[in-house]
């Protein structure tokens, strides 16, 4: 599945977006290999929200490798 | 409601007008400018950046859920992207309504929803203006004409982001956007192979003749130690039997029996080491990469038999039109045949697409009754227009009629100026202009701009830089025109031949055309030897 970026998280991973193998997972396993890749988003977790194909994800959301995610950090938009 | 919204890099003009409408009562204007200090710093300009199918997709929701409350008649929000400089607007919202009260209510309920969930961020603050780097060429666009087809190819790209994946076999892969990275399996090669037929022997080992004690083909698998005066004879392709070899080639060594001799060794190793092409979990392919039959190789070899693609979008095509029937028919005086269903048919087969295809007379009712029967799942809906007059509105108001949101309905260039680009739930409509050639400056520059985006490619297209090599009589006129013309790649730089074109109408050129020369509104003659913008089209 496509990873997006956004914003100061950028910073942190230094790339706009990655890609994940791996099979149907819910948002822990998510966060889990996300974390695997990027261990420095750890501290921003508790106000980053899911994206999944550009809508917010509920929270029992599953995600597929067909799905696009983002991590919304804080939006300062206006 | 009727909502209009733009994420743009462009300024946003000092005057918006109104819209018009017999029941609207009020107009309620907001602006939200850069202010010279952020975080008590002073600062020159700030940059924003957007997630931008969800901010669209998120402003839209957002005013919806507001106007469930607050009915008004039409909003129009932009957002400006980029560095903008202190005291230049960032934010447009304007909302009208019946009274002015549903009209203030609902741009504030907006602006407080805005900040909450609409994926746009304050990149940083810059301390100084950062002008935005254009990558002009041609000297003086106006931007009137020029910003208009950028506006509408920007406008596609927001429209189509990335479908979703699919595992296909190889031999339907090609020409599809791969979008999984694909690393290697294993170490390629997975164990050092000879790079030559000949003999293998120890590399510490100096002795002029060895015995051959063994014979190695490829696909053999023989490992062995080899000792001091031992050689191995190895074909192009074979697995050495153990470490620290070298192969003799063929030609270097002369053999009696189980006897061989070697006239000469060299310092080359003659070895295709293991892991030398990629090592084990290096990528080979990247997400992105348009599958060709060299990447289809490179993915048979380690075993991706079902690579994950973007799925194909789907098409349907309608052309309208009382006067055309089809090519295999005689025309009666007054009618031509309908070339534009080809065109579009084997424009669209390039990306492996087979479209839906249907020929009907402009008849509204029968029409809206087809559009309101759509496949909800159908990604691109493409109507040609007929040659009658009013076709552009026509169109324009099939659609709306039918619950599409207008997004573009004109084109400030030429051909192909009565654009339309509309869309409902995942549907994205385009209204062509009847005129075979605007069909093809239409479908090379939008519709290719929306199937690359969907596709998810790394390198969708865009507009190169080449030379004329001829004289360009343009009449000066003040849209941004397109001109089919033939590139080709001549010492290493495009050059581009004009191809002779009468009218917008004309077919002759289309035989030829490769690609399509942007000549800036208001040009009048350039000669042989200038750099031009053009957009390759696909052979």
């Amino acid at each position: 599945m496509r990873i997006l970026f956004f914003a100061q998280l950028k910073d942190i991973t230094r790339c706009a977006e990655m890609q994940l193998t791996c099979a149907e997972t819910d948002a822990d396993g998510l966060w889990r290999a996300v974390l695997a890749a990027h261990p420095g988003l750890e501290p921003h977790r508790g106000s980053i929200r899911l994206a999944k194909n550009a809508e917010y994800a509920a929270p029992d959301a599953r995600f597929t490798e067909a799905d696009e995610i983002a991590l919304i950090p804080p939006v300062s938009g206006g | 409601m009727h909502i209009e919204i733009q994420l743009t890099r462009e300024p946003i003009p000092d005057h918006w007008p109104p819209p018009a409408g017999a029941r609207m009562g009020a107009w309620a204007e907001f602006r939200g400018v850069v202010r010279g200090e952020e975080n008590g710093a002073s600062i020159a300009a700030l940059e924003y950046e957007a997630y931008e199918p969800m901010a669209e997709r998120e402003i839209r929701r957002s005013l919806l859920d507001l106007a469930a409350t607050w009915p008004c008649l039409a909003a129009q929000v932009i957002h400006r992207l980029g560095v903008v400089a202190v005291g230049a607007t960032a934010i447009y919202v304007g909302v009208a309504a019946t009274h002015r009260a549903e009209a203030f209510a609902l741009l504030a309920g907006f602006l407080n929803r805005l900040k909450q969930d609409v994926p746009i961020w304050k990149r940083r603050a810059l301390p100084e203006v950062e002008p935005p780097s254009p990558r002009k060429i041609q000297p003086a666009l106006p931007p009137e004409a020029g910003s208009a087809v950028t506006a509408i190819l920007q406008r596609l790209r927001q429209l189509c982001p990335p479908l979703e994946t699919e595992r296909v076999p190889l031999h339907a892969a090609r020409g599809r956007v791969l979008r999984e990275t694909v690393d290697a399996p294993e170490d390629q090669p997975a164990c050092d192979r000879s790079a030559v037929d000949g003999y293998a022997v120890r590399l510490d080992d100096a002795s002029g003749t060895f015995q051959i004690v063994d014979e190695i083909r490829a696909g053999d698998w023989k490992p062995r130690e080899l000792h001091p005066g031992q050689a191995v004879r190895i074909a192009t392709g074979g697995a050495l039997p153990c470490a620290n070899l070298q192969v003799v080639m063929r030609e270097a060594a002369e053999v009696r029996g189980p006897v061989l001799r070697v006239r000469q060794r060299d310092a080359e190793r003659h070895i295709r080491f293991r892991g030398e092409a990629a090592g084990k979990g290096q990528p080979l392919l990247q997400a992105g990469t348009v599958l060709s039959a060299g990447a289809l190789g490179l993915l048979a070899s380690v075993g991706g038999v079902r690579p994950r693609v973007t799925r194909l979008p789907r098409a349907l095509h309608l052309a309208t039109g009382n006067e055309i029937v089809a090519p295999d028919q005689v025309p009666a005086p007054g009618q031509i045949r309908d070339s534009n269903s080809t065109l579009v048919r084997e424009f669209l087969g390039q990306w492996n697409m087979a479209p839906g295809q249907r020929r009907l007379a402009e008849d509204e009712a029968r029409l809206a009754a087809e559009l309101q029967q759509l496949d909800p799942a159908l990604d691109l809906l493409l109507i040609s227009g007929g040659a009658s007059v009013g076709e552009h509105d026509f169109t324009r108001r099939l659609l709306a009629g039918a619950g599409f949101e207008i997004h573009i309905h004109k084109a400030n260039a030429r051909p192909g100026k009565p654009l339309i680009v509309a869309q409902r739930g995942r549907t994205l409509a385009l209204g062509l202009p009847g005129n075979p050639l605007a069909h093809f400056v239409c479908l090379n520059l939008y519709v290719r701009t929306a199937l690359a985006h969907w596709s998810g490619a790394a390198q969708p297209p865009g507009f190169q830089t080449g030379r004329l090599t001829t004289d360009l009589h343009s009449d000066g006129q003040a849209r941004e025109t397109f001109w089919p013309a033939r590139w080709r790649q001549a010492a290493g730089a495009a050059t581009l031949t004009p191809l002779r074109w009468s009218s917008s109408g004309d077919l002759t050129a289309l035989a030829e055309a490769n690609a399509l020369l942007r000549i800036a509104g208001g040009t009048g003659q350039l000669p042989s030897g200038s750099v031009v913008e053009f957009w390759p089209c696909q052979e």
